[in-house]
């Protein structure tokens, strides 16, 4: 990536946050490095392509596009109009799935 | 990889990208390319080889959507990122570190550049390994037949038919259970490219008995079948000499029970094909078969077999008649789902990704293992007549029972066929990328007309079928020997079991001529 000169400095947020990561992002941390995040993201897209949900998105986002006119409707838009309801209608089965993946994960890593 | 922007609208660039564009040019682009990390299954992700998972410089957060600008490749979160770009001016356009897209930040919305995806396109094809080359194959749609010669072939109409029904509405009378038969012929007399080839006397009676004497010839059967069809003539026909004829092709498929639609219609295509191709004396494979039942019928379907854990795809090439689909009874979570099958579901379910099981794992060319795999459908080449089976009978061997299913499908009367092209399947893997980078002949239309639905009603067993043929802005139902005009409310609830389209220009076309009020010369 090209480094511009005017490149900002350091700004002070990354040092504020105290000097111990929270156990969230050392298990996320974790996820990462090992390729499991990027796994359980697949399996997760993959569960709610097959449910369907996948395609209510897809439709909210056309209505809402429909009623309000092609142009005047950003991404951030779309985002903060299905984020609630997408999270509110994830099936308690997928989530299961993953939470039971997650599980066998961290007693593998051995945390 | 080519750039075609015909088949695929561009969006203008918002000003503040073509702003960066002028300034910049491929600047940006180009030193992305060192960071661009592509996943078997095709996402791309910005990598700045950094050790350190990205987090955002004004809030320290790693989750949700994280943008990397382009000017100083400083991440910032999408709550954050108006503020990045308030400080720093002329720091307007960012990456989407997940998905590789553009974002202008003073716009808040997403925005697009050929060129900027040709960069991430090409490291994405860098990234997997190549699939087999393309072979481009030409369909003939030029089917410039003579329509006045078949006119003058049409009999002057009987004057005693009270009905002005169109020309070539007539009853097939039921020989015992042929209701499978009657309705797929109806259909098949009636797609354009058959009837027109027909009427015009392309496979003449008189010079095939010559030439081969009285053999079985499924052409000439149905060329006199058009005729009986045509001749102005109301009264019900009986297709017996048909009848006997094809139970001599399909001996295995002799006999009064009732048969399956479906199954009858591939034979009497591949009885069309069989003489065409002893006439010939060429085994041409299907795809480039100059048969009436191959130039009307025939289109090519691609399989793509990715292995999951280097992304080495293998592609091939199938001809096809048809295309049977599997009925998209989708469990949905949330309670106002109503339900109901769509044809739009069971094609996208059709095209889309399969992770194939464990149990099945395929040696991948590049690993030289056996590895998981999924593989994924499209249409690489559409028919002129485009027939969709629904596959309503379920036969398990393991079970030995068979039974039916009765979802109702909603289908509809215009259909474009572009999603499920191999053009559009295979351009979604790379995301929402705007260009073409297959050269897909795009002289062929991917929009289609129905004309023709053949419904099944009742058990297994004991069912029955009727056609519903759409001539002249007007449904007409054909059961067996009876014809009557119905309404298109009638034909949407029917239960669909096959249904025909033609390309939407040969529609026009074909009804044009068939206008009640056309003059039809006498003999």
């Amino acid at each position: 990536m090209k480094h511009s000169v005017n490149r900002p400095p350091t700004p002070d947020g990354a040092e504020d946050q105290g000097n111990e990561p929270t156990l969230q992002e050392i298990i996320n941390i974790k996820l990462i490095e090992s390729g499991e995040k990027e796994r359980l993201m697949e399996l997760l897209r993959e569960r709610l392509i097959e449910c369907g949900w996948k395609d209510e998105m897809k439709a909210l986002c056309r209505s809402y596009v429909k009623k309000k006119g092609r142009n005047n409707v950003t991404l951030d838009d779309l985002v903060h109009l299905i984020t609630p309801k997408g999270r509110a209608s994830v099936p308690d089965f997928v989530k299961a799935e993953l939470l039971q993946r997650i599980r066998s994960f961290l007693m593998s890593a051995a945390l | 990889m080519c750039l075609r922007s015909s088949s695929y609208t561009s969006p203008k660039p918002c000003k503040h990208l073509a702003d960066y564009k002028l300034r910049h040019a491929f600047n940006g682009y180009d030193s992305l390319q060192n960071c661009l990390k592509t996943t078997p299954i095709g996402r791309t992700r910005v990598d700045n080889h950094n050790t350190k998972i990205p987090r955002c410089n004004f809030c320290n957060g790693y989750q949700g959507r994280l943008y990397i600008c382009l000017m100083c490749s400083s991440i910032s979160c999408s709550t954050h990122i108006l503020l990045h770009t308030q400080s720093k001016s002329g720091h307007d356009v960012a990456i989407d570190i997940e998905r590789s897209e553009l974002y202008c930040c003073l716009c808040c919305d997403q925005v697009y550049d050929p060129d900027f995806d040709k960069v991430v396109v090409s490291e994405q094809i860098k990234g997997l390994c190549p699939g087999r080359s393309n072979k481009r194959r030409r369909l003939d749609s030029g089917m410039e037949l003579d329509l006045k010669k078949s006119k003058r072939l049409i009999a002057m109409r009987d004057g005693r038919a009270k009905s002005c029904y169109p020309l070539g509405l007539r009853g097939l009378n039921n020989l015992g259970n042929t209701c499978f038969m009657n309705s797929v012929l109806q259909a098949l007399l009636h797609a354009p490219p058959l009837r027109n080839y027909f009427l015009s006397d392309h496979h003449n009676r008189d010079e095939c008995k010559r030439r081969y004497g009285e053999k079985l010839c499924l052409l000439c059967e149905i060329g006199a079948l058009v005729s009986a069809m045509f001749s102005g003539d109301r009264s019900p026909y009986s297709p017996a000499q048909f009848l006997y004829s094809w139970w001599q092709h399909s001996s295995n498929l002799a006999s009064y029970e009732e048969q399956d639609a479906h199954e009858f219609f591939i034979s009497v295509l591949d009885g069309i094909h069989e003489k065409e191709s002893k006439v010939r004396n060429s085994s041409k494979d299907d795809g480039d078969c100059q048969c009436i039942a191959h130039r009307a019928f025939s289109g090519s379907l691609r399989s793509d077999v990715t292995c999951t854990i280097c992304g080495f795809t293998s592609t091939t090439y199938d001809p096809c008649v048809d295309i049977s689909l599997n009925l998209d009874t989708v469990n949905l979570s949330a309670a106002e789902k109503t339900g109901l099958s769509t044809l739009s579901g069971c094609l996208n379910l059709f095209t889309r990704a399969e992770r194939l099981g464990s149990d099945s794992k395929l040696h991948c060319q590049n690993c030289q293992e056996l590895r998981d795999t999924s593989k994924q459908l499209s249409i690489s080449r559409l028919p002129l007549v485009l027939c969709l089976h629904i596959k309503r009978f379920e036969h398990s061997l393991i079970r030995k029972t068979s039974r039916k299913i009765d979802q109702y499908l909603q289908f509809p009367f215009a259909l474009d066929m572009t999603p499920y092209l191999s053009s559009s399947i295979v351009r979604s893997r790379f995301g929402n990328r705007i260009f073409a980078f297959e050269c897909e002949n795009s002289d062929s239309s991917a929009e289609y007309e129905i004309f023709a639905v053949i419904a099944h009603s009742g058990m297994l067993e004991s069912g029955h079928y009727v056609t519903y043929l759409h001539v002249n802005n007007q449904w007409y139902k054909c059961d067996d020997a009876w014809i009557c005009e119905v309404d298109e409310g009638i034909v949407r609830a029917s239960q669909c079991y096959m249904l025909f389209y033609v390309q939407k220009l040969l529609y026009y076309k074909a009804n044009k001529d068939l206008s009640c009020n056309a003059s039809v010369e006498s003999r």
